[in-house]
């Protein structure tokens, strides 16, 4: 045991490989298995929407707040949802404190490309009165551990939270044209697509794994995210660049990401309904 | 140029590049795809800083300027996207322990400006005569409204798109090295768009060997 | 990174070139190096190369609050940013003793000076007002700096237009270019600085130092200057002792080269003017240097798109015949709120006694229920696992 530790610490890359060259990996998953994905629907009470989400070590809390505001002059019809992803020093040693570093800028960005390309929520929806009043979300992902496949994560905690949140009825008193808000009737928003990612990273050039840790992300060679909806369409293809892909092996990918899919599917939707209750 | 003919059928609009404009950096290069415009500028290898030391490679910096204000949280998803390429595509394991690094100036934006960036840093980085495993290069796809798809997109046509897709191919196996989206894509699109832009990299790389060609014709 | 800085005897040998009248690069005391102006597809970009210094600039525009001192007047903001493309000495967003000095002469130059009509930028007095953005580039430095910058910022601000606004009472609407052509900013005069660099304490002289000669100067002297001969700012620097008569003789040489280059820059405003009236499309490529063997065109083409729908249908009917090995796994509700996909590696929350088994799981979802709702059940049985971690 000492030595197979000490063999991890001295050459890490090589560590890998011996695993998986057995197509296995050392905390003894298949290549295209993820870990378990745990979740937790509504732990903050303070907030419009909540959810808490662990892949394996990597845990996510997301956390939306609902505030009024008048809608942007170019689009007088629609809310907006400003999503932001924090890693603060606590999730890793990697991190330092200061301002955001690279990763989490990056992973601010990727989610709200998200947000974007999928239509997770009509944006017409969190419109209470053209041109005076709508709704906007602010969508604080706050990464508690981080062990690799933050993007993941976040998707989902971001999907669970955004199931999660109540808005309360707002009504715009007509003769004094001030909003009233009704916080005793709330109601869902409504959800229009749920986009679910599955991440992948290449090892050695050739070996294909999912939902890599921490260390599996370090060594390898490259990283892709796969954002599918409930249609089997692509919302995100995000490869930031490492070993070059063929359309082949994408499509398999693709494949592997529409399964990850239907089973996130599932537990979302049966923890909803276990909290209804 | 027939403009409708452009928006009927997959083409790529003027190219053009000049490598060595810049008297100052190690390698520069200007790339030009039809009024999008991009000077990248490359040093290195250099002495590096001690925190970003890493002890078997070369340290890559990526920096995108924009033309107006200063760079945002876009052009550091940008930066990533272009480093992370040209990391996998550059021999960095030969210059252990130094510094590259690339810096990206837009000049106009016309659509394709990721691709551009991409193209710009590629001749940059060959001007520099820096070691690499294979070329690379970039090309946006964009998906109209009738589902049409749209190669080296104009920035009209950008915003008439409803999905939009920058890769980067590698010149060996044209394979893709980078994948950027945005907007929905079915799987069949994507390939679509995939197997378009490997055949529109094998333009590019044909420009890029006819402009090293070209360069070094008058050296016996 | 670090400069490479210039070697003693490299010093020498520029010092004793200087003291016999000669340049390095051939030129003579008075000559500038060649100006080339190009300008952009956008109104307002302009890139000036000053020999091998090379600077761009970008004008924008965007409706602002006025100052309340000042609110019948636009306001102009310049930023200079000096790229680390442009030497190695340069950092990404530092403010950097040359960074200020630069900036703060180009205000000078540009809106101390009043050198355009800031109160026609005024759409409602004291709430609306055009802000006036001038972003200059600097993208490769040999020398003159200021001088490169000066003429690029007036250049651009020259050829700018910005859209053109109609005000019905309080309520105002801004056209787009479609719409009605924009408008250029009424500029009353060009103010155009002009560097001298001494050495040996004011003995000798150069207008326009490159790069080398910045780095062996004792003094520089820069005269921003309008073809009306006055003087919009006046800079010393290096602090060398000049005599009145220095001084004047400068300005006297600004005065002419301000001319020179206020007709440059007036010959390729009207040579763009004329080209853009003439609707003759810019194009980048098309000011790409022709003989050069560094630069290279291709003309646009269409490209073959037979065949690309059968590729692509073909790797996704290959790919849907192999089947996924990885079944797909079922959720487990742990309580209200509360649920887990997959039985990978053991996750440190310590719920993963519960899905061990299918029916015990049962029956403990039905004691958790009764706790509240969203609960995570935290059982420390994690002790071991850490130890494995730590190694």
């Amino acid at each position: 045991m000492i030595l197979f530790n000490s063999f991890r610490t001295a050459d890490p890359l090589e560590y890998h490989k011996s695993f998986l060259k057995e197509n296995c990996r050392p905390d003894g998953r298949e290549l295209d298995e993820f870990r378990t994905t745990t979740l937790n629907i509504g732990p903050i009470s303070t907030a419009e929407g909540s959810a808490l989400v662990k892949i394996g070590n990597t845990a996510v809390m997301c956390g939306i707040k609902a505030e009024l505001t008048v809608p942007p002059s170019d689009t007088p019809n629609k809310g907006y949802i400003v999503p932001n992803v924090d890693m603060p020093p606590l999730c890793t040693s990697k991190v330092r404190s200061g301002p955001p570093e690279e990763q989490a800028q990056a992973a601010s960005q990727f989610i709200a490309d998200v947000i974007e390309s999928s239509e997770i929520i009509r944006k017409e929806d969190l419109c209470i009165q053209k041109e005076k009043l709508c709704w906007v979300l602010y969508c604080d992902i706050m990464c508690l551990d981080y062990d690799g496949n933050l993007l993941d994560t976040c998707i989902v905690a971001l999907l669970a939270a955004l199931k999660n949140t109540q808005l309360p009825k707002v009504t715009i008193n007509k003769d004094t044209d001030v909003p009233e808000v009704d916080l005793l009737q709330k109601s869902p928003i409504n959800i229009n697509k749920h986009p679910i990612g599955s991440s992948f990273a290449v090892f050695d050039n050739t070996i294909i794994i999912v939902d890599p840790t921490g260390d599996e992300e370090s060594l390898a060679t490259a990283v892709m995210t796969l954002v599918t909806d409930e249609e089997g369409r692509l919302c995100a293809l995000h490869k930031p660049g490492g070993t070059a892909l063929s359309g082949e092996k994408l499509q398999h990918c693709i494949g592997r990401a529409a399964t990850r899919h239907r089973e996130i599917m599932k537990l979302v939707d049966k923890i909803i309904e276990s909290m209804k209750k | 140029m027939d403009v409708n003919e452009h928006e009927v059928s997959p083409a790529t609009r003027e190219f053009g590049c000049e490598q060595n404009l810049l008297s100052r950096p190690d390698g520069s290069a200007t790339f030009i795809q039809g009024n999008t415009n991009v000077l990248a500028g490359v040093y290195g290898p250099a002495e590096v800083k001690v925190s970003k030391e890493i002890y078997d490679r070369a340290t890559l910096e990526v920096l995108i300027q924009p033309k107006i204000g200063l760079p945002g949280v876009r052009e550091r998803a940008r930066e990533q996207c272009v480093r992370e390429t040209c990391e996998a595509a550059l021999l960095s394991s030969l210059h252990p322990r130094s510094s590259l690094s690339l810096i990206l100036q837009e000049v106009h934006d016309d659509g394709s400006l990721l691709a551009c960036c991409l193209n710009a840093a590629c001749m940059a980085l060959m001007d520099a005569g820096l070691p690499m495993s294979c070329l690379f290069c970039g090309i946006t796809c964009v998906i109209s409204t009738e589902g049409q798809i749209i190669t080296d997109p104009t920035l009209q046509q950008e915003k008439e798109s409803r999905a939009q897709m920058t890769f980067a191919i590698d010149s060996i196996e044209k394979r893709v090295m980078m994948s950027s989206t945005k907007g929905s894509i079915s799987v069949q699109e994507l390939q679509e768009a995939i197997a378009l832009s490997q055949r529109a990299s094998e333009r590019i790389f044909q420009f890029y060997r006819d402009s090293v060609h070209r360069r070094y014709s008058k050296i016996q | 990174m670090k400069d490479t800085p210039l070697s003693n005897c490299e010093r020498q040998f520029l010092l004793k070139t200087i003291e016999e009248r000669k340049r390095l690069d051939g030129r003579e005391t008075y000559d500038y190096r060649n100006i080339k102006i190009t300008f952009g597809v956008d109104y307002g970009f302009c890139m000036v190369d000053l020999g091998k210094t090379k600077v761009m600039s970008q004008v924008s525009c965007e409706l602002a609050t006025p100052k309340e001192t000042r609110p019948s007047e636009g306001m102009l903001f310049t930023t200079v940013e000096l790229s680390p493309m442009a030497s190695p000495a340069f950092e990404a967003n530092k403010q950097s003793e040359l960074l200020v000095k630069l900036n703060r002469q180009l205000e000078r130059c540009l809106r101390t000076s009043k050198c355009f009509d800031m109160e026609s930028l005024c759409i409602v007095s004291g709430e609306k007002v055009w802000r006036i953005n001038v972003d200059v580039h600097v993208l490769n430095h040999d020398g003159n700096l200021m001088d490169a910058v000066s003429i690029v910022a007036i250049t651009s601000l020259s050829h700018f237009r910005r859209p053109e606004v109609s005000i019905q009472g309080q309520e105002f609407t801004v056209h787009t270019a479609e719409e009605r052509d924009p408008i250029p900013l009424s500029i009353y005069h060009m103010p155009i600085s002009v560097s001298f660099a001494f050495f040996q304490q004011g003995s000798y002289l150069l207008v326009d130092p490159n790069d080398s000669e910045e780095k062996v100067m004792e003094g520089l002297l820069v005269i921003a200057m309008n073809k009306h001969r006055e003087i919009c700012f006046i800079q010393s620097s290096g602090g060398i002792m000049l005599l009145k008569k220095q001084v004047t003789r400068c300005s006297d040489i600004a005065s002419v080269k301000v001319l020179e280059i206020t007709e440059l820059i007036q010959k390729a405003l009207e040579k763009d003017r004329k080209a853009r009236k003439d609707d003759d499309k810019f194009s980048f490529a098309e000011s790409l240097p022709k003989e050069q063997i560094t630069a290279q065109k291709l003309k646009e083409a269409p490209l073959e798109k037979m065949d690309i729908q059968e590729t692509a249908s073909e790797i996704i009917n290959k790919a849907n015949i192999s089947p996924s090995t990885q079944g797909e796994h079922s959720p487990v509700l742990h309580a209200g709120g509360v649920g887990q996909v997959g039985e990978g590696i053991t996750s440190s929350w310590g719920l993963e006694e519960d899905i061990e088994e299918e029916g015990e799981m049962e029956e403990k979802t039905t004691v958790k229920k009764t706790k509240r709702k969203g609960d995570v059940i935290v059982i420390s049985d994690s002790e071991e696992e850490d130890i494995v971690v730590l190694n």
